[in-house]
């Protein structure tokens, strides 16, 4: 399987900084890898004085309504942000099969997950208003909370 | 153009008011090496890059800044967002509180207000990228200093994930900066401006 780009690093030269290219390594799950900053464990480079964070995705039980949309809300940034990790990687590694492959996966993820959470909830894109409830007359991009303000309006499941 | 998705690329809920943390948080909003700097840098830069591959990078890494910018806005309303006029007397935030109450204003921790002064746009695909690598360690130190600092758990675990993608970022651009040599000629990387001596580009 083709792993590596098509780009012919030259050799080092004087006066001309090196990096060396990604090569693919297998990635982490979607919780460490946003936990971590990463999708990729070779790219994980931590910090003595950020080692002792817990880890805040960790699987808890959802006990209440609003705990289970929370989750359901951390589900939708855990596989956004492996998306938005490996766009990155595919900018510099167009040709990378392992790479396309997942990515595949991880967007028919994310649209199943977005149509699924304006069905039960509110829609976080304007584009999941019709693929989450088709039927609703109603237009629903006001609801639900604003991003930077959790603790705000808190819509409780439809 | 850009679409926006109502929620942060990494959740943040903070409970514990500090005007204190958020007067230093700030920094990374308005700051030299803050997101919206590094957001700016990006998205100005991407225009008249040579090779398309980078200008794609660039918009990437462009939009995700801004993402980051919504993180440390969020971050520092939420530590400010209960805030009592007892509180506001805070050593570091009277200051910013007199002039702005809780609202949002980017300025550095030192109270310099925001400026396009902090970052270049050069017109050079070397002179940019050189930057650009160096503009993501300025801003890993930044969050290293700010770990070193804060003790809140919910701000800590947003300031780690941020620095984290700093090092990442800096991979992607020497990787684009392999991109573009490739493009050139090995036996002089400086015998023209691959961004405006067009002419001499390998096809």
């Amino acid at each position: 399987m083709k792993t590596q780009t098509n780009c012919q690093c030259s050799a080092e030269t004087l006066a001309m900084a090196s990096v060396p290219m990604q090569e693919w390594c297998e990635p982490y799950d979607l919780a460490t890898a946003i936990y971590s900053g990463t999708l990729f464990p070779c790219l994980n480079m931590n910090f003595f004085d950020a080692e002792d964070i817990p880890c805040p995705f960790c699987n808890k039980p959802a006990l209440t309504k609003a705990a289970e949309q929370e989750k359901a809300l951390i589900e939708i940034c855990k596989v956004g942000f492996a998306i938005n990790d490996l766009t990155l990687y595919l900018d510099t590694h167009p040709d990378c099969q392992n790479g396309i492959n997942l990515m595949k996966d991880l967007l028919q993820q994310r649209l199943d997950a977005l149509a699924e959470f304006a069905k039960k909830y509110y829609p976080l894109t304007q584009l999941s208003i019709v693929t989450g409830t088709p039927e609703a007359k109603d237009y629903e991009w006001d609801e639900g909370p604003l991003p930077w303000d959790p603790f705000g309006e808190c819509i409780l499941a439809k | 153009m850009w679409a926006y998705e109502k929620r942060l690329q990494y959740p943040v809920k903070i409970t514990k008011t500090c005007p204190k943390t958020a007067q230093l948080i700030i920094s990374q909003y308005g700051g030299p090496d803050g997101e919206l700097s590094a957001s700016m840098r990006y998205l100005a830069q991407r225009y008249s890059m040579p090779v398309k591959k980078v200008g794609g990078l660039l918009t990437d890494i462009g939009t995700e800044e801004i993402n980051h910018m919504e993180i440390i806005c969020a971050i520092v309303y939420q530590l400010t967002k209960n805030l009592t006029p007892e509180q506001a007397k805070t050593a570091g935030f009277d200051a910013y509180y007199i002039d702005h109450t809780t609202g949002l204003w980017p300025q550095a921790a030192a109270g310099v207000p925001f400026t396009s002064l902090e970052f270049q746009s050069k017109g050079d695909a070397f002179a940019d990228l050189y930057e650009d690598l160096a503009a993501e360690q300025k801003a890993r130190t930044v969050y290293e200093n700010l770990l070193r600092v804060i003790d809140d758990p919910d701000v800590r675990a947003p300031l780690k994930f941020l620095r984290a993608r700093e090092i990442v970022h800096f991979q992607r651009f020497g990787e684009a900066l392999e991109m573009t040599k490739d493009k050139l000629d090995h036996s002089n990387y400086y015998f023209f401006n691959a961004e405006f001596d067009k002419k001499f580009l390998k096809k």
